[in-house]
Parts: C-alpha cells; structure tokens; sequence
C-alpha cells in the first residue's frame, strides 16, 4: 500500500513536470501576448505584464492586422481539403482492401512508397506545374495538390477496412448490394473511430501546412493564416507582442477542436501510434 | 445537402474577401518583405496610379523569413513579380544569371552614390536605390554620464596604444552587486549591465570593426578575411570583448538571438550599442530612458561604417516592360520615396528626400546626423557576388564557435574563410 502511494506520487510528479515543460513556452507566449511593446521592450520577458493589455488582440481582430481574412481562407482550404481528402482516401482504400483486382498489391505499394519522398522534394517541380496551369495565387492553386486523397490517409484507412469481417461484407453482397451500397451502409458505419482520427490529423495538418501556401501564392489576396502571422515579422524588427499574440489566436481554434473531440484524439494515438 | 450548401457558402464569402482585379490596366506587382515600409509604397503609388490612371500597382509582402526561399522558387517558374526589393548579398547571382534588367534611368546622379557602388556588377546597375543604412553609436544618456564617459570620442586599438573605449567599456560594464569591470572584485559571472553590444554581427560589429582597422572582408567575389592580419586583430579584439574583457554579452546569448542586445539597450541593460537606422523605431518605442547617438568608433584606420542599402531590381522577364520602367522611375523619383523618408522607416535612396527623413527624427527629438556623417565618410562594403549568401551560411557556424571562445580567431577564421570560399566556388 506504502509503496503503491510513493508510486503514484512519482508518477504524478514526473507527469506534472513533464505538463510544466510542455506548458511553459505556451504560457510564456499567452504573457507576452497581454504586454505592450514598450512593457516587453523594458523588462525581462519573464516580468508579468502590469499591468495587462490587449493591445495587440485589438489590432488582430479590429485593428489593422486584423487576422478574419486569413481566418475564413484557411477555414476554406481546410474544409475543402478535408472532404477532398476524406472522400478520396475511402474510396482509394476500399478498392485497394475489398477489390479485386490485377497488380493491387503492387500498386498499393508503389503508391504508399510516395510517403518517403519529402515535400521539399516535389516542391519546386510542383510549383512549375501549379503554375502553368495558371492557378499561381488561386484557391485552386492552395488546395489542389493536396485535394485528391494522401498515401498516408489511405494507408490508415485500407488496414482498418481489412479488418472489417468478410462474412460481414459478403452478407450484404448476398443481399444484392453493390459495392457502393456495402460501402456506404456497412464499412462506413463501422469505420467511425478510424475516420474520426483522420479528420482531426488532416484538420491540423492542413490547418498548420505553411510552406505551400506561402510559396504558391503572393500578397494579401489568399493569405492563410500561418503566412499572415510569420508576416508579422521584418528583417529588423520582431514585434514580438503582436507575434505571441497572434499565435496564441492561431491555435484556439484547435484547442477549442481539442476540447471537442478530446476522446478520439486519444483513441488516434493507440490507433495510429503517432502523435 | 445541407453541409455541402453551408460549404459552398462558405466559398462564396470568402470570395468577397479578397478583392477583385482592375480590368483594362496594366498591372505591375511590387514585391518587399517589410509590412511597415508597404504601406509608404502603398501611398508612393497611390500619387502614382492618378497620374498614370492606365497603370495599377499592387504591392506584395512576402515575408523577411521566406522571402529567399520563395524568391528562387518564383524566378524558377517565371512568376517573380515585375519589380522586388532585394539585399546586395543576394541580387548577385540573379544579375548574372540574366534574370534582371539593367537600369537605365536618367535620374542615376541623384541616387545615393554608395548604393550605387553595391549594385554596379560587370559594369552596370542593376537596382534603384531604395533605403540604406550606415552604423552609429547609440547610448544610454544617465549611464555614460554616470561612468564619465564621452560616447562621441571613443577611439579603439588591438595594439592597445591609445585605446579609450576598453577601459570606458569596462567602466560601463557592472555586475549584480554594483562592481564595475575595471575592479579586481568584478564577478564576470553575475554581470547586470554591459558596456558594448560586441557580437557576430557584421553590419552593426564585424565589418566596421575591420574596416577601421584597415582590414576587408572580400576580394572581388572572394573571401580573404583569415589572410588580413588587420582583419584576424580586429576580429580578435571584438572576441576579447566578449570573452576575454566581459564587457558585452555572452556569444551563447547573442548567436542565435538577433534581437538580444537590442532588447537589453531597451531595459537599460547595455550602455552602447553600436548599430544601424534600422533600430531607430524599435529603440524610440522601447526606451524608457534618455538615450543619443553619437559617430561610431574610431579605429586606427579612422571611422568606417558599414553601408548596406535595399535596393528595388526589375526582373527581366516582366510582360509589360514599359510599364515597369514607368514604376521603376517614379520609385527612383524624390516624389516617389518620399512616403519612406517621411515615415521615418530609413533614409532613401534619393538624396533629395533625404531631408524629410532627418526631419521626422528631428521631431522626435532624435538628431540622425552620425548615420549621414557615417555614410559620406570612409566605407566599407556590404557583402556581395553571385555566392555571397551560400559563403556566408558556410563560414557562419564556424564564426559562431570562435565568437564562444572555442576556436582560436586565427584558426577560426582560417576554417570560415575555406569553408565560405567552398561554398562560393561550388
């Protein structure tokens, strides 16, 4: 009994510096958020802001930096993304685990192989593509490469869907239904969890992607809203209040979204073994 | 149904966020990487578009931290916008790969000569000056008072004949329990103010440092500063500061840190600080106390700054030529910069609108003339060439372990000098 108390006492110990580590930098950037730039000019940014100000929330939302713009773009490019990815990824899974066909294997292989090649890599080279199809600074431009289903989406979903019993689908097949009926009206259904995961990785995937919308488009017009905040920042001058600020707007959304579907993100983890 | 009508909604709104295109105008983008300065250009261009009413610029901000990562990207596909800012360490390679169009402009006589001298490669401009920057000393009033220090006399020397800005540094320099440097009982290792913002920095430190010591950096594309016995002792004399004197702090805090000397100049914590225009705003929100400004040092070589200058570059492959060159002539016009100089955001590339900028600081109490003083006495260049930029990022990590301490500044700079001229050469 001693023990199973000094256990426990370690373990929440080691959890709670563990929480203090991950929390710090958070926090710090949520204080810095609430000082003017003369407070943070002043003193060390470890002082508390005194008092507190919220200058710069001002001038994300109403003032001239405001953040909607960029807000409602990225929302657009997740949405769409999403259920582009979504629709695709189920499709491309349920042929590559319940369909017959020639060379499935190979193909899938071939396919989740992309996996390895970093974006990086295909940057350039896709951008020239982009680019004569004259979508350089579209919408288009922003959620096309990315539209039609990842390896990694269809990989995820094609093990699960294999797992599904095939007496299951062959009852609904006996019954008459064709692929897209056994599809709709019994993998589906029983794949919740697994499309749940997946909805919340590409949301905040796609919510944080940074480098392909700064690269495929130019000036304010479809600014996401990763770019708007790294363009907060000049050569010289950091306007570091405003920075913290506007990282701390950035990310509700996706605490707000953690809050939400807490219990599936969990069950993400032990499904997928990432974090 | 009914998510898909929501979502195609959703399009719809964001349709009318971004604004629609002007029809029967030529269009020219401009393309910078500092939001502030964009909305002087934004109103430069507004005088612009009512006098040529066929003509709409739009103005671009790619952000500083990216913008060379997407500059090579938009150049590779053709997309680069019709005119950019770019810095002398990068136009280089772009000038000679033919990705630029040489200025021609008839206005060349008014433009500030030493950023002329920056963006003249095999014998032609490639730039109109936009904003340039030259090296001062700005100080904490009450401190150098304080110490009995006079920041605009200031003469250092490695040799050490002659040398009063280190025992000044060292007076300034204090630790926690109110000790200066020039005591036997300073502890280095609990130190509250410094004296100097000696740092790897070359706008701001190295160069100047250098070139007051008669020492140079480059040779034509080259580097050749490990083989410059001027160079290595004034490279050494910014290292002792550091590490050997602590009167300025720690490499491990200001390597990797851009902002931290600033930062402690705005607390009270640094009582010179040896840097360019470009701190101006940022040193007038920020301090809470009387602050001036005062020449740079003099070495043994004299005074020598550093001048950097932006300039704006026209990229060759533009489909409306004539209109650009209209753009890049009203930018290399006084009327055309004013907005820059009367912000304050630096001083323009147009002479003739120089005054504005003074006048802006004259306001704010602040009198710029060391910056003007800096920049029309001896000067030593920028980086530049083709590689200059992939020179620099090789020699960086190397300059980092020699400005800690862990490398020797001959060995050191040797080691920086080959793995920088690798890098140019490859």
């Amino acid at each position: 009994m001693w023990s199973r108390t000094v256990a426990n006492t370690v373990t929440y110990l080691l959890l709670g510096l563990g929480a203090l580590i991950t929390l710090a930098p958070c926090l710090l950037s949520v204080q810095t958020s609430l000082k003017t730039p003369q407070q943070f000019a002043a003193a060390s940014p470890f002082a508390p802001p005194a008092p507190p100000s919220t200058g710069s929330y001002a001038a994300l939302t109403v003032g001239e930096h405001t953040l909607f713009p960029p807000l409602v773009i990225t929302m657009q490019v997740v949405i769409v993304v999403v259920l582009g990815q979504l629709t695709c990824s189920v499709l491309a899974a349920y042929a590559f685990a319940c369909l017959d066909l020639p060379g499935r294997e190979w193909l899938f292989r071939v396919y989740l192989g992309t996996l390895t090649v970093p974006l990086t890599a295909t940057l350039v080279p896709r951008f020239v593509l982009v680019s004569g199809l004259g979508l350089r600074d579209t919408f288009a431009g922003i959620v096309l490469p990315t539209l039609f289903g990842s390896p990694y989406a269809i990989f995820l979903l094609r093990q699960f869907f294999r797992g599904i019993p095939a007496d299951l689908l062959d009852a609904a097949r006996i019954d008459g239904a064709g692929h897209l009926r056994v599809l709709r009206h019994v993998v589906l259904p029983l794949s919740r969890p697994v499309l749940a995961t997946l909805l919340i990785i590409t949301v905040v995937t796609h919510w944080n992607e940074f480098l392909w919308p700064l690269i495929i488009t130019s000036g304010e017009r479809w600014r996401v809203l990763t770019v708007a905040v790294s363009a907060l920042q000049s050569q010289h001058n950091g306007d570091w209040t405003l920075v913290m600020a506007a990282t701390t707007l950035a990310t509700c959304p996706l605490l707000i979204l953690f809050v939400l579907f807490q219990k599936h993100i969990v069950r993400s983890i032990t499904i997928t073994g990432l974090k | 149904m009914r998510v898909l009508a929501a979502f195609l909604l959703l399009l719809l709104t964001g349709c009318s966020v971004a604004g629609g295109s002007a029809s029967g105008r030529t269009t020219v983008t401009f393309r910078l990487w500092d939001q502030q300065v964009a909305g002087a250009y934004e109103e430069s261009f507004a005088a612009f578009e009512k006098q040529h009413r066929d003509i709409d610029v739009v103005v671009q901000v790619v952000p500083w931290a990216d913008y060379w990562t997407k500059l090579p990207a938009d150049i590779a596909a053709g997309t680069a916008a019709d005119i950019f800012w770019t810095n002398t360490s990068n136009f280089g390679l772009y000038a000679d790969n033919g990705h630029l169009s040489p200025i021609t402009d008839g206005q060349q006589a008014g433009w500030t000569r030493s950023v002329i001298g920056l963006y003249t490669r095999n014998g032609k401009l490639w730039g109109v000056p936009q904003l340039w920057d030259s090296i001062a000393l700005f100080y904490h009033k009450d401190l150098v008072a304080k110490a009995g220090v006079d920041p605009a006399t200031l003469v250092w020397n490695p040799s050490g004949i002659g040398d009063t800005f280190l025992p000044a540094a060292r007076k300034l320099t204090v630790d926690e329990a109110g000790r200066s440097a020039d005591r036997k009982d300073f502890d280095p290792k609990a130190i509250a103010r410094y004296g100097f913002n000696a740092a790897l920095d070359h706008q701001a430190i190295g160069g100047d440092f250098v070139g007051s010591n008669g020492g140079t950096w480059q040779d034509g594309d080259r580097f050749d500063f490990a083989g410059e016995p001027e160079t290595v002792a004034a490279i050494q004399y910014v290292v002792d500061l550091i590490n050997k004197h602590h009167v300025a702090p720690s490499a491990a805090d200001t390597n990797t840190d851009g902002d931290k000397t600033l930062r402690l100049f705005t607390q009270g914590r640094l009582a010179l600080f040896q840097s360019g225009p470009y701190h101006l705003k940022s040193v007038q929100e920020g301090a809470a106390f009387d602050w001036g400004l005062a020449p740079l040092l003099t070495g043994p070589a004299g005074r020598v700054s550093v001048v950097h200058g932006v300039a704006a570059v026209a990229s060759a492959k533009t489909p409306h030529p004539d209109a650009t060159a209209k753009v890049l002539s009203w930018i290399g016009s006084a009327e055309g910069v004013r907005p820059i100089a009367a912000g304050g955001y630096g001083f323009p590339g147009v002479v003739a609108a120089e005054p504005e900028f003074t006048a802006y600081w004259q306001r704010q109490g602040v009198d710029v003339r060391p910056f003007l003083d800096a920049a029309n006495g001896t000067t030593f260049p920028a980086p530049a060439g083709p590689r200059v930029q992939a020179g620099t990022t090789a020699a960086l990590p190397i300059l980092q372990e020699v400005f800690l301490g862990r490398l020797g500044v001959p060995e050191g700079l040797r080691r920086a000098q080959d793995a920088a001229n690798q890098a140019v050469a490859e």
